[in-house]
């Protein structure tokens, strides 16, 4: 019989012990949250025609959601392995996804004022409204969900410290830089669009950048592939997916 | 009545080296209240009996039982019964000793207060009062495995594995440990724990078990084991002494550059005679729980074996 009200207590308090409290003593921490972002938009300023800029800033905001799936696998890979500390909350009355959902939410912490300032600068440079936002942010809270569920699963596979660099950078680049999230997808040709839709990240890049009023190019002239329900339909498939995948499949004990 | 109770526990892990059996056939049972010690030397299987034991890792084959749940089929049921040190754990680094207790207990279903006050009295039996409210990362490793340790007994957790509880501790903090782990057993804390530390399980268990290579060679009480030695008193030699000279008097033990005889306080004029004449350092004392150890493994609980793999397995 599962205690709601334990595991409702360690998602508020690991969240605050591994995500506030370190924020509060170390806020030099939250320059790793806009760094990546902001130095991809610098890039897109410099070298991209000035109609690509929203796409970019869409696509910050949607990285820095993406980049909790990356820090939570970090995070959970270096308190298993090097600190021995997920062993003290496996061998207690908390369960797995409470812990997933504490230390995800830890991690949005880190990511939160970047997310903001970057609405802000979207907000300057686009003039999107209140709505538009709250579904961008709808966007962005199934992309942290997501991502979050995929990194919490991955850390539990990890032997060793060393293989998570690696590993994280190229499934984080892989979700993140290379499909179309920070460019629009009428960058990609027509007939290889369909290539895009193989990354779960895509669709939430393609519903963010509708839910900011950019422009979203055809996919090979398919109604379908090309409506908004579509990529509403991708994204919450696999933001399913990737959470029953880790309440399944994540290995809370070691065989 | 025991409250685990392990059957035949089988663990493999298999290498490049081929299969290790890091449990080889255990069987075992801890009462309730009672403070049970793992000794055995590093390798020897006692983390990865703790670690099946509280649903940390699968067994090959064999059953772990706790409190009647089974440790494998009904994880969840023990978990809520379930508090452990990990062996070499380090806590958060930005949380304090008092914060790591208050918060721990608070996700374990404690009430705000309740898990302030109870911090307060553990932090003050460990001796932590001072660092209460440094955060870890500016404490030795010492003082951050005493705020594991709180963390864990401040739970009062009707079962609660210790795996080398007091590893890296100065003299002082480990006896103040000890109270504190005597105390939790007093309260009603069924305690498991493992130590390489033959003073910390002399000191601490109510009964104990040896373990090596995976095979429990001993269980029963520390003075009992003591007396299966059968000599009374320990002549240790600084330096190489045949042999031949000394195996007449008693049970010789060779450890780096030391031999250890243990012998009869008749033979003690003799052998301080012996010592004059080679011009060697001799020291003596009563037989130990450390000669106990020895002569039941046949090495030192120091000794590590080469290529262990405990704790390496995943």
């Amino acid at each position: 019989m599962v205690n709601w009200r334990v595991q409702g207590n360690a998602v508020v308090r690991l969240s605050y012990a591994n995500g506030i409290v370190p924020l509060w003593r170390s806020p030099v921490m939250l320059l790793a949250g806009f760094l990546t972002p902001l130095t991809l938009v610098f890039f897109l300023v410099v070298i991209a025609p000035s109609a690509i800029l929203p796409y970019g800033i869409v696509g910050a905001i949607l990285f820095t959601a993406l980049f909790t799936g990356n820090g939570i696998m970090n995070d959970c890979a270096y308190l298993r392995l090097e600190r021995q500390l997920q062993q003290v909350f496996v061998a207690s009355p908390v369960r797995p996804t409470a812990y997933a959902l504490g230390m995800a939410l830890s991690e949005l912490a880190f990511t939160l004022p970047a997310l903001v300032m970057f609405l802000v600068i979207l907000w300057i440079v686009t003039g999107i409204g209140a709505l538009p936002v709250l579904a961008l942010l709808g966007v962005v809270l199934l992309t942290w969900l997501m991502a979050s569920s995929f990194g919490f699963l991955l850390s539990t596979f990890f032997r060793r410290l060393r293989e998570i660099w690696p590993i994280g950078a190229v499934v984080f680049t892989a979700l993140s830089v290379l499909p179309p999230v920070f460019y629009p997808m009428s960058v990609i040709p027509p007939g290889y669009r369909w290539l895009a839709f193989l990354v779960p990240s895509t669709y939430a890049g393609q519903l963010a950048d509708r839910a900011a009023g950019l422009s979203v190019a055809s996919i090979n002239g398919n109604p379908i592939l090309s409506s908004a329900s579509f990529d509403l339909v991708g994204l919450v498939g696999f933001t399913l997916l990737f959470v029953l995948a880790s309440m399944q499949l994540a290995r809370w004990r070691e065989p | 009545m025991p409250v685990l109770e392990a059957e035949n526990l089988v663990k493999t892990y298999t290498g490049a080296r081929g299969t290790i059996r890091a449990l080889d056939d255990v069987s075992l049972t801890v009462e309730k209240g009672q403070l049970f010690a793992f000794l055995g030397r590093n390798g020897a299987g006692k983390t990865t009996f703790i670690r099946i034991a509280s649903t940390l890792l699968l067994p090959t084959s064999g059953s772990v039982r706790l409190f009647g749940y089974d440790v494998v089929t009904q994880p969840t049921d023990v978990r809520d019964r379930i508090a452990l040190v990990p062996q070499e754990g380090r806590p958060f680094d930005h949380l304090t000793p008092r914060e790591h207790i208050r918060e721990y207990l608070r996700m374990r279903g404690s009430g705000a207060e309740r898990a302030s006050d109870r911090a307060a009295q553990v932090l003050h039996a460990m001796g932590l009062d001072d660092s209460a409210d440094e955060p870890a990362l500016r404490l030795s490793g010492g003082l951050q495995q005493r705020t594991l340790v709180a963390m864990i007994l401040a739970t009062d957790a009707p079962f609660l594995f210790l795996d080398e509880p007091t590893l890296g501790m100065d003299p002082v903090a480990r006896r103040q440990v000890w109270k504190v782990i005597r105390q939790a057993a007093r309260s009603g804390s069924t305690i498991l724990l493992t130590t390489h530390y033959l003073d910390e399980a002399e000191h601490l268990a109510d009964e104990l078990a040896v373990i090596e290579d995976g095979k429990i060679l001993y269980r029963g009480g520390s003075e009992a084991l003591k007396s299966r030695v059968g000599r009374e008193v320990r002549v240790q030699f600084d330096g190489a002494v045949p042999a031949e000279l000394l195996r007449p008097y008693g049970d010789l033990f060779h450890e780096e550059d030391r031999s250890i005889l243990l012998t009869t306080r008749a033979h003690v004029p003799t052998l301080t005679e012996l010592a004059l004449s080679r011009n060697l350092n001799l020291s003596m004392g009563p037989v130990t729980l450390e000669e106990a150890f020895l002569k039941l493994v046949g090495r030192g609980i120091e000794e590590d074996e080469e290529g262990s793999d405990e704790g390496g397995a995943w």
